[in-house]
């Protein structure tokens, strides 16, 4: 759409400057930006043809084919149009090149920026009116509008503002300029991500007026396409909606993903071999073309390591060479496959470590290796391990796990176990399961606190003698562990639960997994175990 | 432009027609008991001797409630031509009596073309209606109130129907209400007083019936002689036409379309849609455009979604099915688990998973809606702890794998054997 030129001011200069500079600043961004105007409606700077189009989405000629008869000849009034499909199967791409292609002007508004219906409404507006913020208004739009029935009447106005103009075109065809103008009378506006509005707070009122907006505006020359990732059925509404016309984009195939997957690919023959034998196993688990391309990476790093030359064509013998050295890096890679690294430096240098040390990881180990891959501070740790502590062990318990000693007795009783405290186990464990960790409130975490930085104290193996210091006297908790409290909760590592009515504080849960908190404990040398209730 | 495509200016026209709803409905206005004459008669009487009424237009979505008023008032605007002024509300647009009382004054301002302030409150927009209620009563002008979506207007205190239909009890004032809604007991949601104030009069709008059905296709679809299209082509496409509505296979596909769904909305959209498929070398409709068109109006999304799935996905959905049919009452993310993980050692499947990549694919089906959480409250708890339900029933499951292509045969048998059990 339009091009926003960056203002001309230096990055060096301080606010105060940029202020008394403005003056001269203005007049130059003035005649930088020019304003916009009905051509800016249109997509891409050049037209694209029909071949280039169906050539760009490997696997979507029959949608490309359909959705332009659906938009039909120009000029041509059309239902409004519905078009969902999973994530990353092409729909807003595909809707906006087809734009592109037919050169036809339309509106472009996601619920993903516009996150509210003001910002949603304001948006096509300032598109519609052809109004740019920038600093001469205040960045503010052209007019200010939260309610849909000011929405309609200003809608109303702006659109038959832009069909005049694109009638007046209409009219001087065959000028030079011709070429460049956009094509037709009609204006479209595209809805995309509609899902998202489901979540707003006036999703009841807002879903139904937008797919009324077409029988409510009465005007056959604006079409209206919305772009969602779930289908109509997920869209309740107590007395329905003028349903538009659905249309789905179905994900890809294999054969199409192999086809999208090779496009951008510099060597295609190395590269499709490597899918033959990636592709199906990885397509059990996805299908999508983001994740499968996040994934393929570092295994075809891996695929290409014993070639010399990355611009080679492998032959048959080749071939089984290759695959012979990715086998048994496959299976563990199925097992990794939404993780995100973190970080590239880290994650090539480990990489390094680990081939020196040779060590070759086994399918059904832990997928990721024994060390935290984050940092975080020794108080914190503890911190993170007390309210673990406290989410899985009941209140009850916690005499005898933190006398004043600062150890535990746990030795396991053997008992008899008969067929009913099997019984009982196996309740206790699914109730385990299924209700997951207990809240508690701040104080016992505070006190469990307490008492495993006594302990930590005294043992004489702590990481780092300088923590030492830093724990103070056993009876005092700094202001600074409330901090590393409200971190945590934001981190998500401890959420807040409900509140006990009675009571009126607040009552918090942890949310790591027990492995997690194995290798944070693990770092601080804290033995877990003995603190853990086991039923 | 102008040495376009016969074919393409036909659909052109076509495309038009259909998605214009006053044309559809013209159709159906001359006989003598039909809705239409019925409405116009209501209005036009009140008109004529200065009464006042009020009249309700209830039926199902997509059956020409709208379509046909605007066919009436565009009539008796032609008849009474200084009458008669029109004020449009929208019960999704200005349910909120403030707003209403905004766009009220703003169109009759329009309409008499008096200077409109924004800034005026509600009080002054409620003092002017009146006033203007009683000037036009005196003019001897009849005000025409429609409120579409009339069951969103009955929603909280019903302030602006009271005191719509309470100026309307004065000697001086001469108004119709008109109320449009798709929830037939629309009525029923009124107060006492507002209810008192209304006269009960409904006209019931229905769905079309076989015959209207015929009719309602040559109207739409036969192009008329009189355009400027060459008439060689009109005259070749009609009779193609209606070669294909004698067809027997046309006949068969036009009872689906009557029988599963037969508003009008859902009838245009077909036609609209066989439109679409019209070939435009050929340049006429064929009646395999008709079973495209079947084909795209009778969606199973579920099923759609299904086949999108992954085979990982389709692990968790039999997963949960045999939870469901063990009648465990809630089952979460760990007891799916722990189901895969039983699953897996007594098949020795081939796909077993790490639970990251598992879980990863539960939010998938979140974002399918396949499954959703039972309850939006917990939002404290990690996604492994809160209850999901299935969204989709055993059979359509059961079709979705079948449908799959390339699905493991142990989901078939597992889904199966909890059939029998």
């Amino acid at each position: 759409m339009s091009s926003e030129e960056s203002p001309q001011i230096t990055r060096r200069t301080t606010r105060l400057s940029a202020a008394n500079s403005e003056n001269a600043v203005d007049s130059s961004k003035s005649c930088a930006l020019k304003p916009l105007s009905v051509n800016d409606l249109l997509y891409g700077n050049s037209p694209i043809s029909l071949e280039e189009l169906i050539s760009s989405f490997p696997g979507r000629r029959g949608q490309i084919i359909e959705l332009m008869s659906l938009l039909g000849p120009v000029n041509s009034p059309m239902f409004p149009t519905f078009v969902y499909g999973g994530s990353s199967t092409g729909k807003t791409s595909i809707v906006l090149n087809i734009f592109r292609h037919l050169r036809r002007p339309f509106v472009y508004a996601s619920c993903i920026t516009c996150y509210s219906p003001r910002i949603l409404f304001e948006s096509i507006l300032n598109q519609l009116m052809l109004h740019r913020k920038s600093d001469s208004n205040g960045y503010s739009s052209i007019k200010r509008c939260d309610k849909p029935s000011d929405f309609v009447n200003l809608l109303r106005e702006a659109l038959s503002g832009v069909i005049g103009t694109l009638q007046g075109n209409a009219e001087k065809a065959g000028s030079k300029k011709a070429a460049r103008w956009p094509n037709g009378k009609m204006v479209y506006l595209i809805f995309d991500s509609l899902n998202l509005v489901k979540e707003w707070e006036k999703s009841s009122t807002i879903l139904p007026f937008l797919f009324n907006l077409y029988d409510i505006l009465r005007m056959p020359e604006v079409g209206l396409i919305f772009i969602s990732n779930n289908s109509l059925d997920t869209y309740y509404a107590d007395t329905g909606f003028v349903e538009p016309f659905p249309f789905h984009f179905p994900d890809y195939s294999e054969d199409d993903l192999r086809q999208i997957l090779l496009k951008h690919q510099v060597n295609k023959n190395l590269y499709s071999s490597f899918l033959d034998v990636v592709l199906r196993p990885f397509c059990r688990i996805t299908r999508r073309v983001n994740e499968l391309s996040t994934a393929l990476l570092p295994l075809f790093k891996k695929y290409c390591e014993p070639l010399g030359d990355l611009g080679a064509v492998p032959n048959e013998d080749m071939k089984r060479k290759l695959y012979g050295h990715l086998q048994r890096h496959i299976a563990p890679s199925l097992n990794e496959t939404f993780r995100v690294s973190a970080g590239l430096t880290s994650g090539a240098s480990r990489s390094k470590d680990n081939e020196r040390k040779g060590i070759v990881k086994k399918l059904e180990a832990c997928t990721s290796s024994n060390e935290l891959d984050f940092h975080m501070s020794t108080s914190a740790k503890f911190l993170l391990i007390s309210a673990f502590l406290a989410s899985r062990n009941p209140a009850t318990l916690d005499a005898s796990f933190f006398d004043s000693t600062g150890g535990s007795d746990n030795r396991k009783r053997k008992r008899k176990s008969s067929a009913k405290s099997l019984e009982q186990k196996e309740t206790a464990e699914q109730e385990l399961l299924m209700k997951g960790p207990g809240t508690f409130p701040l104080e016992r975490l505070l006190a469990i606190f307490q008492c495993l930085t006594s302990v930590a104290e005294y043992s004489p193996d702590v990481e780092g003698q300088g923590n030492r210091a830093t724990m103070g006297d056993s009876g005092y908790i700094g202001s600074h562990v409330l901090l590393q409290l409200s971190s945590l909760c934001n981190a998500n590592f401890i959420t807040k639960g409900g509140s006990c009515p009675l009571e009126g504080s607040t009552r918090y849960r942890s949310n790591v997994s027990e492995d997690m908190v194995l290798k944070v404990a693990r770092s601080v040398k804290f033995p877990l175990s003995k603190y853990l209730y086991r039923r | 432009m102008d040495l376009k495509n016969p074919v393409e200016q036909a659909v052109i026209l076509l495309r038009s027609r259909l998605c214009n709803p006053n044309f559809i409905f013209t159709l159906f206005s001359d006989s003598p008991d039909s809705n239409y004459s019925k409405l116009k008669y209501i209005i036009s009487s009140s008109v004529t001797e200065s009464c006042n009424n009020s009249v309700l237009l209830l039926g199902p979505r997509g059956c020409g409630k709208l379509a046909v008023l605007e066919l009436v008032l565009e009539d008796l605007l032609r008849e009474f031509p200084d009458m008669i002024s029109v004020i449009k509300l929208n019960g999704l647009l200005h349910s909120d009596d403030n707003c209403a009382l905004k766009e009220i004054a703003r169109q009759l301002c329009l309409e008499h073309q008096l200077a409109f302030s924004k800034m005026a409150s509600s009080d002054e927009n409620s003092q002017f209606l009146i006033a203007m209620l009683r000037e036009c009563g005196l003019a001897h002008k009849t005000v025409l109130f429609v409120l579409d979506e009339f069951d969103l207007f009955a929603q909280g205190k019903q302030r602006l129907l009271y005191s719509l239909l309470d100026a309307m009890q004065s000697v001086t004032s001469q108004a119709v209400v008109i109320g449009v809604s798709c929830r037939l007991d629309a009525d029923q949601l009124l107060e006492k007083r507002v209810r008192s104030r209304f006269s009960h009069r409904k006209l019931l709008f229905l769905p079309p019936s076989r015959e209207d059905l015929q009719r309602l296709l040559e109207h739409a679809l036969l192009l008329p002689s009189g355009s400027d299209l060459p008439h060689e082509f009109v005259a070749n496409f009609n009779s193609n036409l209606l070669n294909i509505f004698a067809d027997k296979k046309f006949k068969d596909i036009m009872d689906t379309v009557f029988n599963t769904d037969s508003t009008f909305k859902q009838v245009l959209t077909f036609l609209f849609s066989a439109l679409c498929h019209l070939d435009l070398k050929c340049g006429f409709l064929s009646v395999e455009n008709f079973k495209d068109a079947l084909s795209n109006i009778q969606r199973q999304p579920k099923l759609e979604c299904l086949k999108d799935c992954s085979i990982l996905e389709l692990y968790i959905l039999v997963c949960m099915k045999r939870l469901e049919v063990r009648e465990h009452e809630t089952c979460n993310f760990n007891s799916i688990m722990k189901e895969y993980k039983s699953i897996h050692d007594s098949f020795q499947t081939t796909d077993y998973y790490a639970r990251d990549v598992c879980r990863r694919a539960f939010e998938h089906l979140l974002q399918r809606e396949l499954i959703s959480f039972l309850d939006n409250r917990g939002h404290g708890h990690s996604i492994e702890f809160r209850p999901v339900k299935l969204l989709i029933s055993w059979q359509e499951l059961y079709q979705g794998l079948k449908s799959y292509g390339s699905c493991p045969a142990i989901l078939y048998k597992l889904v199966e054997r909890e059939t029998t059990t």
